[in-house]
């Protein structure tokens, strides 16, 4: 078949894939329930479920409803700690590392010295990553309604601080806010990769009731329906810096992800549609080689940020 | 931990009908999900035909027949997505994530279960007394709902061998009128049962542990919550525990002991 010859590997900042498709943190939990539905192996990195430094509980239900095309949610980063991540989870992504496929460990916080303690946790507990992604733009654990990465100055604080902590390829997730600036503020400070976007806040209310259809007023609303929006601040946060963007937001589909490579992206990674086509991250890296192969190019890299105005 | 063969099953609607006010049962044949499938379980369903509707509706079962390769849903039309479910007609495909959560466990040495059913909790719960017939357990079943024509279920109960089936509705239009809990209250005082299990509203089921507690009978109850994979990934299907802690309803549960659940 043609797509055999087309070279799939990706170098995202430092995290060497040998195709572009990842999984978003939180829709992945940490990778290994997926082995029922396919050979996890395939992909080309998977991204865990955030991690801080010490177990968070998260908020109270319900913290999902559904909304058109798309669903939203206020899980607000409910995980076991990196400790407790490592001790379940730990020789099972050491084992999936060796069998090809890159890890990236994000690190979850409410504050720069949150961050810091989450990715210094990080750097001594799993060794077998391969990158680190830091959440700065998670909705859900915003306080008095502040992103800790919603401003430039704000990203640039955190990054800052926890980069000299990193030695592995550093990640920033980005608000779906401001993108060019943060974007620029996130290169400058050293981020070696971007991922966007995150959910956007949304609201849905109970008409019968009056109240939140979820525990909180917002939550984050993810999906194909953001998809559209995903592709555009990826293109822009592709023009703005020199660093490789990895793109998210309503990927389902082998054309959502060559949408998002075409925009600039050098990683596509597939979130909410893992909840509902649990296999659906296998079969886009089978249809992104078969794309690339009808494009004519004999190698992915050829196609990020190859659209066409 | 689910009891294995998780997959994304592919069924075929075998009948979809109407069997009480809102309720409908749908027997999809899906001989892998029927063999794996234990009882308390469930599944997530995609219903097609609705590329805005993205999310899989997770479902209890009344029935997962191994023999037949079969499985049967008795479920309430409650939003779009079983409304659509409920225009499905035989022959017509889709898949169904399963085997989801864990099965009702049986209790070692019980001998006598009381099984209680509120509204559309009546489906796991019929699943329930199936798995208690099969294993020489005696049982009760009380079943409630708001009105009789929301009834389904008591000649299917009384058909595996329930010694008593209380009916109770809130209007009285059939059996006691008043709640499970009432006709609960007074099997309790009468009979001396080892295990109570319970699925429906969960004001009933908190109705139903505080009952079981009092008489220092263990109650195992099947919740629900709003959930989109079904199977530990998305983290949204959070369940208070009476220790301050989250457990997951669909990899932790959906079956709880009452004492552990935060009410």
């Amino acid at each position: 078949m043609a797509e055999k010859n087309v070279s799939m590997a990706v170098d995202l900042g430092g995290v060497c894939m040998q195709n572009p498709v990842n999984t978003a943190s939180g829709t992945f939990a940490f990778g290994s329930v997926f082995e029922d539905f396919f050979d996890v192996s395939r992909l080309g990195a998977i991204t865990l479920k955030g991690c801080s430094a010490e177990p968070w509980p998260g908020n109270p239900a319900p913290r999902m409803c559904e909304v058109p095309s798309g669903m939203m949610n206020t899980v607000g980063l409910a995980n076991p700690g990196v400790a407790g991540m490592v001790e379940q989870y730990g020789e099972y992504l050491a084992g999936l590392e060796g069998r090809g496929c890159r890890v990236i460990v994000q690190a979850a916080g409410h504050s720069v010295d949150e961050y810091v303690a989450a990715v210094e946790l990080i750097e001594e507990l799993c060794p077998w990553a391969s990158g680190v992604e830091m959440n700065i733009s998670c909705p859900n654990i915003a306080r008095g309604g502040v992103l800790v990465g919603g401003t430039p100055e704000s990203a640039a604080e955190v990054v800052r601080a926890v980069r000299p902590r990193v030695r592995r390829p550093l990640l920033v997730k980005m608000a779906p806010v401001r993108v060019p600036e943060i974007a620029r503020a996130c290169e400058a400070e050293g981020a070696d990769a971007l991922s966007l976007i995150n959910t956007i806040n949304g609201m849905s209310i109970d008409v019968r009731t009056r109240r939140s259809r979820l525990s909180k007023p917002t939550g984050g609303v993810s999906g194909p329906a953001i998809h559209a929006i995903a592709v555009r601040m990826v293109w822009e946060a592709a023009q703005a810096v020199k660093i490789p963007i990895n793109g998210m937001g309503g990927i389902a589909t082998w054309r959502d992800a060559a949408e998002m490579i075409l925009a600039g992206a050098t990683s596509v990674t597939v979130g909410t549609a893992n909840f509902y086509d649990p296999a659906c991250a296998a079969d886009i890296v089978d249809g992104l080689s078969a794309w690339a192969a009808e494009q004519g190019v004999t190698d992915i890299n050829e196609l990020i940020g190859a659209f066409e105005c | 931990m689910t009891s294995g063969g998780l997959a994304v099953h592919e069924f075929t609607v075998a009948l979809n009908e109407g069997v009480a006010d809102g309720l409908m049962r749908i027997v999809i044949s899906a001989p892998e999900l029927a063999a794996a499938l234990a009882p308390g379980q469930f599944v997530n369903i995609h219903v097609p035909g609705d590329a805005s509707q993205i999310l899989r509706v997770p479902l209890s079962f009344s029935h997962a027949d191994a023999a037949a390769g079969t499985v049967e849903i008795v479920y309430a039309v409650v939003g779009d997505g079983t409304r659509r479910l409920s225009e499905m007609t035989a022959g017509e495909t889709s898949t169904a994530v399963g085997p989801c959560g864990n099965p009702w466990p049986t209790v070692p040495a019980a001998r006598r279960a009381c099984v209680v059913a509120g509204g559309v909790g009546v489906t796991p719960v019929v699943a329930c007394a199936r798995m208690l017939a099969a294993s020489g357990v005696a049982f009760d079943a009380v079943v409630g709902t708001q009105t009789a024509g929301k009834l389904w279920g008591t000649d299917v109960l009384e058909g595996l061998g329930a010694g008593a089936v209380a009916v109770t509705t809130d209007d009285g239009s059939a059996g006691r009128r008043g709640f499970t809990t009432d006709a609960l209250a007074d099997l309790l005082a009468e009979k001396d049962y080892d295990v109570v299990y319970t699925c429906g509203p969960e004001v009933m089921m908190a109705g139903v542990a505080r009952l079981c507690r009092d008489a220092g009978v263990r109650c195992l109850v099947s919740m629900e919550r709003m959930m989109c994979c079904g199977f530990g990934a998305c983290g949204t299907c959070n369940v208070a525990m009476a220790d301050g802690t989250y457990k997951s309803c669909c990899k932790d549960g959906p079956v709880f002991d009452a004492e552990e659940v935060a009410w």
